[in-house]
């Protein structure tokens, strides 16, 4: 399709062409830059699309030579993408000269005039037969990552499109005209073709780039087995060398696949706008499962730790090439997250860590309660809710308590300036103070308080009515008479009633005791050693006692 | 509310399954693919067991004032903020009262002598000292005394009878006009029959002790 037009243009915009091609750099940069507005990938490819003018004999010399627009000399490899992709280049390039007998013929006809087209016509090519290549060569073991797999499927549907395009470009380049026009077409096509497929999890721009006339550069030993395959196209060096020049590489892009560092960021010059933070807002806004990098296999093991390492691994290249990457494995990941293939094992991490901050949750709620009794979930939640009745109970005991302390003050102290005043001093304490307007609902209102303690043995109940204490207690062991009511001396509580016995397996009590000093005023009593006015020391001092001295005891036989 | 249970059931596979006393989670899941009588069984159990978790989880999202979203974990959550905000308020009161307390121990008068139940005479109530034994079974003896109520008088008469060996199965105590009553059955600690009048002897000079 692309093929007869360009031949068809190719006298009569060849021309026109090259001096849009020479005119400025920045053309096949704009196009670039209009057909792909978020991929930098594409910007570089445009950038790749280089800039050196060349004769159109040069031009269509090297087109037919390698099928691949060598106009793309200094097609800086944007970013490289990473071992297997280097390797899947160099291996694809094996393959790759099979086809330039096909394209061989039309590579003449084509009128690269357009570097555009022409790269857009290598790229497609490219594309193609790397996909191709990736269809029979699967899996590389070498390195052993997935990502072959997870573009496999996703290939598929490319591969297909990219089948037309190239029984296009081979069967018509009757008419250059019309294969420049295809080109010109195709380009813009292929353009976008090849923009989704940088967004697809399958890259060919790198590939391509890789395959072609990549600079070398031996600082890096991935890069230079991928560049090495590329010589410069002023060499005009035939795919055929091209071919062995891979050919000789592959085993060292094998021999480096292990090597994970890249030295060199081809891409460098390309003055590329700073993209890789765009890249980096991205992994960093991915949920915690789905970290690209992360291969199928390292999913689960660990849980996050791998997945975050094998992410980082990621980035230990050059920024735009750690973009690079992160692009591809991020669209990878997400394809195969998409797929369901492997997503469930992603979610069962997620899933499992979810599950086990629920339990630690339960745990911590469990260790709050003063009573845990038993560890189930229904348990503990249940405890938790005594509790919290418990706890506003007190509250709002303890808030009366100081309202009443603070009224009984100040009452005291209006009642000691009054004292002098024999008249007043008995209306003076039937005189409601000025806090009673404020704590009005205080003075009318009793000092309750209510709470239970449990311990593996006892069962205490303390209830507090202004000066009235009521203890219930539930023991299994032993008689423990005796110590409760020493314990209740120490309380300075009065013994008012006591009633229970040995019931059963336990022994049940109920005290009704009562605090023999209360403050006139406040009906509060006085805290001698200031301690046990609350119930719940009152609660936790009797469980103490009862488990430790009880339980020294040895259990009285019945 | 039953999708809810089911899920709550399905997310619960790793937790508290150990202490189930029925089945595991994980035989439970099994069960649910096995005959449909277990399934029925296992079924109604364990919804049922959702259904009281979930259940106690209202009422905990009820008393708890929620900020955040309603899903389990967040009514956990905040739970447990809750919690720690209402035990720290209750410190804080606490506190506040020691300080009146402090300052007002300065105000208190001296109230010792305002004992008013504490102590008070049987003499001013005309009821006697009293010790009355009887044997209602073979080891057991129902005893009753009457004496007057004093400060810690009750525990010194448990010490005394500790001492001797008597042992109560069950008490009822009552006050009363400053005299305490004692009703109770009591035991020989050691097993060992128990004279009555030895007994009531003894039980006389304890009181007289007191």
């Amino acid at each position: 399709m692309a093929l007869p037009y360009l031949r068809g243009k190719a006298n009569d915009q060849f021309g026109k062409k090259r001096q849009e091609a020479g005119s400025a750099n920045r053309e096949p940069q704009e196009t670039g830059d209009n057909k792909s507005e978020s991929d930098p990938k594409m910007l570089v490819e445009t950038g790749c699309y280089d800039l050196n003018p060349r004769t159109e004999a040069e031009v269509a010399a090297a087109v037919a030579e390698d099928g691949f627009s060598q106009t793309v000399p200094n097609c800086t490899h944007n970013t490289h993408n990473g071992l297997e992709e280097n390797l899947r280049l160099a291996m694809e390039e094996i393959s790759y000269h099979q086809y330039q007998h096909n394209h061989h013929d039309q590579n003449h006809n084509q009128p690269p005039i357009h570097e555009d087209a022409a790269a857009a016509v290598a790229a497609a090519t490219a594309m193609e037969i790397e996909l191709q290549q990736q269809l029979a060569f699967h899996m590389d073991h070498s390195y052993n990552t997935s990502d072959h797999k997870n573009n496999h499927s996703l290939d598929n549907s490319y591969i297909a499109h990219e089948m037309q395009e190239i029984d296009h470009f081979n069967h018509h380049h009757s008419h250059q005209d019309q294969q420049l026009q295809q080109i010109d077409i195709h380009n813009g096509h292929q353009n976008f073709d090849y923009s989704s497929l940088q967004n697809s999890p399958y890259p060919p721009a790198p590939d391509l780039l890789n395959l072609f006339h990549l600079p070398r550069y031996s600082a890096s030993p991935l890069l230079t087995s991928s560049s090495i395959s590329f010589s410069d196209p002023s060499q005009n060096t035939t795919n055929y060398q091209n071919a062995h020049g891979l050919l000789g590489d592959v085993p060292t892009a094998a021999d480096s696949a292990s090597s994970a560092s890249v030295l060199y960021n081809p891409v460098f010059h390309l003055n590329l706008p700073p993209q890789p933070p765009l890249i980096r807002e991205l992994f960093e806004s991915l949920p915690n499962g789905y970290m690209p990098g992360s291969r199928n296999g390292s999913l689960f093991g660990p849980g996050g730790d791998e997945r975050e390492g094998s992410g980082s691994v990621t980035y230990q290249d050059g920024d735009v090439r750690q973009f690079e990457n992160g692009v591809l494995e991020f669209t990878r990941d997400m394809a195969c997250i998409a797929k369901g293939r492997d997503g469930e094992t992603k979610h069962f991490a997620t899933e499992r860590h979810r599950r086990q901050q629920l339990n630690d949750k339960y745990q911590a709620l469990r260790s709050l309660v003063p009573n845990p009794t038993k560890i189930d979930r229904a348990s503990v939640v249940g405890d938790a809710i005594e509790y919290i009745k418990e706890l506003i109970r007190t509250v709002n005991e303890l808030k009366l308590l100081v309202d009443k302390k603070r009224c009984g003050r100040e009452r005291s102290k209006r009642h000691k300036t009054e004292a002098d005043d024999a008249v007043g001093d008995v209306e003076s304490c039937n005189t409601k103070p000025l806090c009673d307007t404020d704590h009005s609902y205080n003075i009318g209102s009793l000092r309750s308080s209510w709470l239970q303690r449990k311990s593996k043995d006892t069962e205490v109940d303390v209830r507090i009515i202004e000066d009235e204490v009521t203890i219930k207690l539930v023991q299994r062991k032993n008689n423990c008479l005796l110590f409760v009511s020493k314990v209740l001396d120490e309380l300075q509580l009065d013994l008012h009633h006591v009633a229970g016995g040995h019931i059963g397996d336990f022994f049940s009590f109920l005290f009704n005791t009562k605090w023999p000093f209360v403050d006139d005023f406040c009906l509060i009593p006085q805290i001698f050693e200031g301690s046990s006015v609350y119930a719940s020391s009152i609660a936790n001092k009797l469980i103490d006692v009862l488990d430790r001295q009880c339980a020294a005891v040895p259990p009285s036989n019945y | 509310m039953e999708q809810v249970g089911f899920a709550l059931g399905e997310l619960c596979i790793t937790g508290e399954g150990s202490s189930r006393g029925r089945m595991g989670r994980k035989r439970h899941s099994d069960d649910i693919e096995d005959t449909s009588q277990f399934k029925s069984k296992n079924l109604k159990a364990e919804r049922k067991r959702r259904e009281k978790l979930s259940n106690r989880l209202l009422t905990l999202r009820a008393l708890v004032p929620l900020i955040t979203n309603m899903n389990k974990a967040t009514i956990v959550e905040d739970a447990i903020t809750y919690i720690l905000g209402l035990q720290k308020t209750v410190e804080v009161l606490q506190d506040q009262l020691c300080e009146f307390e402090a300052s007002s121990q300065e105000d208190a008068k001296p109230r010792n002598e305002v004992e008013v139940d504490a102590a008070g005479g049987t003499n001013g109530s005309g009821i006697q000292a009293e010790v009355q034994v009887t044997v209602i079974d073979e080891d057991r003896l129902w005893i009753k005394i009457i004496f007057e109520k004093k400060r810690g008088g009750f525990t010194r008469l448990m010490e005394a009878m500790r001492a001797f060996g008597l042992e109560f199965i069950d008490a009822n105590v009552t006050t009363s006009l400053g005299t305490m009553l004692v009703s109770s059955s009591v035991k020989g600690i050691y097993g060992e029959k128990l004279a009555v009048q030895y007994t009531r002897e003894l039980l006389l000079d304890i009181i007289n002790g007191i």
